[in-house]
């Protein structure tokens, strides 16, 4: 496979993405936040993971600018996977707050999942691409 | 072969197509959009008006010191207060008065189960008829002592038990959306609410730690006799009955009405203000995007193509356009709206519930169309133009 | 085969002494199938009027174009171009490749106006080899040069196999060798029963050409036949 390490506009949509997440959850849709003794709800600790699994995708994204064209179709299928975790981690496998009207609900959830879903089809449009490109130089 | 000559002027140029792909988007988004949003506003305060079934709502005078009462039954905040049930009796005697039913109100602490207060509301199976006809609507057995129903926002644990001041109540259904503060409450019998009002008094967390929890109750609630005017009715029980104040259950949501009639024109104005801004500017785009190919068009003249083929051309090369623009915006609209509704509904403050699956693919289908109508048409004028060029442009002599 | 009976052109002014500028003089003019005749003469002369009056491009001010019994200027629109598009290859001057399409799908826009059937890619890609172009086929029209450009136009004028060949400098930017194969071209064109009109400066073109005119300040007047 060539060893293509131009930057593309696909490249900029994910890494925007990437770390619309981690920077989302610490300052945009953030979970709800703690009681006045100090004490947090559940969500709180699906931001956390939230942010710590955002900040990995950003770091990714980051990394695979310097990466051959090759090895980006593998950063793309992780972020896939990871996106998929992410989807995952408010809700479902972290509980959040008894009211759908909370922030956590209300915001960071359907957040959560709508960047991570964007981040799966942008990273799939990339493979999808390469692939197409791969295909028309061989020939 | 004019589809495939328009698809491959539009990937020729990319950027450019982009560009019209992004406006038609813009016409799409706002339309459907802001439509979408109207439509769940109405929808809310229609599903709100259903629900709140009375015609007058009367409480103790001394819960209006202490509460809204409108914020209350509508706009969250839970809140409780009591009144002798004598006065319900009163009520029921007075000239008009077709039906009534009494409530019985308490909140919980944000402690145990809950992570905020919720407004725990109590009706008389036996008389009701604002919780009843909603509750059937998913529960139709009998509603004993400890089962709950609770609002749509509510999120109930796997077990089905919720546990309010120690006392455990089971989660026998889930009430369908109102788009208001009903969602987030939890409704049972007299006997379960009185059961939690004396478990709130044993803890020391009810400011009316003296009531009889038998003998109160927090508001009746009033249908009026056919051929009785509510606005009358409701000044009498005001005049005859002491210590009690009547509010009509209408005006209770004409603010909220109101509301909703403002946000409405104001989302009508943006949608206007963006197909304005967006077809003239597609207008103008068009028609500099078509004169720079007048060439390449006189060039299909020389081959043979016919005017009707050269419009053809044009106006396919738009609606691909119009197409692929209009169903990006729908999509970036459903993924705006949709899974935020409840975030929506808390910014704007007013009842809001998406329409059901079929309305909506509806509305985006009229969205497309009107799309898709209005992009034809800013393109007619340009492909009306182009059938016209003079294909002797190509061949004349260069002086 | 192609007749012009008594053509003339004028063009309206907006200004000046006479009311009208005279491109064309009346006259009668034939291309016969299997013959190549050669237009000569200045810029401005008009012979590129009297190439898009042939080619049903240019309603001439008086007059008839004939294509075998067919008066092209009484057909409607529609008609008039399906005609042109199956009948008469045009060669116009200049670049007049479509930027968004390879050279072979530019050689096949002809049939494709029409579509009918499987594309003759087999004939463009046998024309593209006799105008020298034949390993550009996949390049798009913006990276070709200008005499590339010309040669992808004369194959996309011979796709539809047409009865006419009007060719407007067909050897403009065109350096000896490919000159020599295009006027070659043009010559193997008419012996395949083509009625083929040459305008052009070019001299070598006389050698190649049945009959030779020369337009000056409208008016055409026969040079040498054989």
């Amino acid at each position: 496979m060539k060893k293509s390490k131009k930057i593309t506009a696909m490249d900029i949509v994910l890494l925007a993405l990437c770390l619309l997440l981690p920077l989302g959850a610490a300052w945009i849709f953030p979970a709800c936040g703690a009681h006045e003794d100090g004490s947090v709800m559940a969500c709180h600790w699906a931001g956390r993971a939230v942010l710590g699994a955002g900040a990995a995708m950003g770091a990714l994204a980051v990394l695979r600018l310097f990466l051959s064209s090759g090895a980006k179709l593998g950063a793309d299928a992780a972020l896939i996977l990871f996106a998929g975790y992410g989807e995952m981690l408010p809700g479902t496998l972290i509980s959040l707050c008894m009211m759908s009207t909370m922030r956590c609900h209300a915001l960071m959830k359907p957040a959560v999942i709508v960047v991570c879903a964007l981040i799966q089809l942008a990273a799939a449009a990339d493979i999808l691409l390469r692939i197409r490109r791969e295909r028309a130089e061989k020939r | 072969m004019i589809a495939r000559l328009s698809f491959k002027n539009l990937t020729g140029r990319p950027g450019r197509t982009a560009a019209l792909v992004l406006l038609a988007a813009f016409l799409a988004f706002s339309i459907f959009g802001g439509s979408l949003m109207i439509l769940s506003l109405q929808r809310g305060l229609d599903g709100l008006e259903a629900r709140l079934g009375a015609d007058i709502i009367v409480v103790p005078s001394s819960a209006r010191s202490k509460f809204n009462v409108n914020d209350l039954l509508l706009q969250g905040n839970p809140g409780y207060f009591y009144m002798n049930k004598s006065y319900a009796d009163q009520v029921a005697a007075r000239e008009g008065v077709e039906q009534v039913s009494c409530q019985l109100y308490l909140a919980s602490v944000s402690a145990g189960c809950c992570s905020v207060p919720v407004q725990i509301i109590g009706f008389d199976p036996a008389t009701d008829f604002t919780i009843l006809p909603w509750a059937r609507e998913t529960y139709r057995e009998e509603i004993g002592r400890g089962d709950i129903l609770v609002g749509s926002d509510v999120n109930v644990p796997q077990d089905g038990i919720l546990r309010f001041y120690n006392v455990d109540c089971r989660v026998v259904a889930q009430l369908s959306k109102t788009g208001s503060s009903l969602d987030t409450a939890v409704y049972g019998n007299q006997q379960t609410i009185q059961a939690l009002i004396a478990a709130s008094q044993e803890r020391g967390l009810n400011q009316y730690n003296q009531i009889e929890t038998d003998k109160v109750v927090s508001a009746v609630l009033i249908k009026v006799k056919n051929g009785y005017d509510v606005e009358d009715v409701k000044d009498d029980i005001n005049i005859h009955v002491r210590k009690v104040v009547a509010v009509r259950a209408s005006h209770m949501i004409s603010g909220i009405a109101d509301s909703l009639a403002g946000m409405s024109r104001l989302i009508t104005l943006f949608i206007a203000a963006v197909w304005a801004l967006c077809l003239a500017v597609m207008a103008v785009a068009f028609a500099m995007i078509m004169n720079e190919r007048k060439k390449e068009f006189a060039v299909l003249r020389v081959l043979g193509a016919s005017r009707g083929r050269l419009a053809g051309l044009v106006m396919s090369e738009a609606a691909a356009v119009n197409l692929l623009g209009a169903l990006a915006g729908i999509a970036l609209a459903l993924l705006a709206v949709l899974p935020f509704s409840a975030a929506i509904e808390k910014g704007l403050g007013l009842p809001f519930v998406i329409p059901d699956a079929g309305r909506v693919l509806l509305l985006a289908a009229a969205a497309l169309g009107a799309c898709l109508a209005a992009g034809a048409a800013v393109s007619a004028l340009s492909a009306v133009r182009v059938s016209r060029v003079d294909p002797s442009l190509m061949i004349r002599e260069e002086n | 085969m192609l007749r012009a009976e008594g053509v003339l052109k004028h063009y309206d002014r907006l200004r000046g002494s006479s009311n009208y500028f005279c491109a064309l003089q009346k006259l009668d003019f034939a291309l016969e199938p299997g013959r190549v005749t050669e237009i000569t003469g200045r810029s401005g002369s008009g012979k590129s009027t009297l190439l898009n009056i042939l080619a049903g491009l240019l309603r001439p001010t008086e007059g008839k174009v004939r294509l075998e019994q067919t008066d092209l200027y009484a057909l409607p629109d529609g008609e008039l171009s399906r005609l042109r598009n199956r009948a008469i290859g045009v060669v116009p001057q200049g670049q007049t490749g479509l930027r968004s399409l390879t050279v072979l799908e530019n050689v096949l826009l002809p049939w494709q106006l029409y579509s009918r059937g499987h594309a003759p890619a087999a004939r463009a890609r046998e024309l593209l080899e006799r105008v020298g172009i034949a390993d550009l086929e996949q390049v798009r029209i913006g990276e070709l040069s200008g005499g590339e450009m010309r040669r992808m136009a004369i194959a996309r004028a011979l796709i539809m196999q047409p009865a006419v060949l009007l060719a407007d400098e067909p050897t403009g930017d065109l350096d000896d060798e490919n000159t020599a194969a295009v006027l070659r071209l043009m010559r193997d064109t008419a012996r395949e029963g083509t009625a083929v009109l040459l305008v052009t400066h070019e001299a070598e073109a006389a050698r190649y050409a049945d009959a030779v005119y020369r337009m000056e300040a409208g008016a055409l007047s026969l040079q040498a036949a054989k």
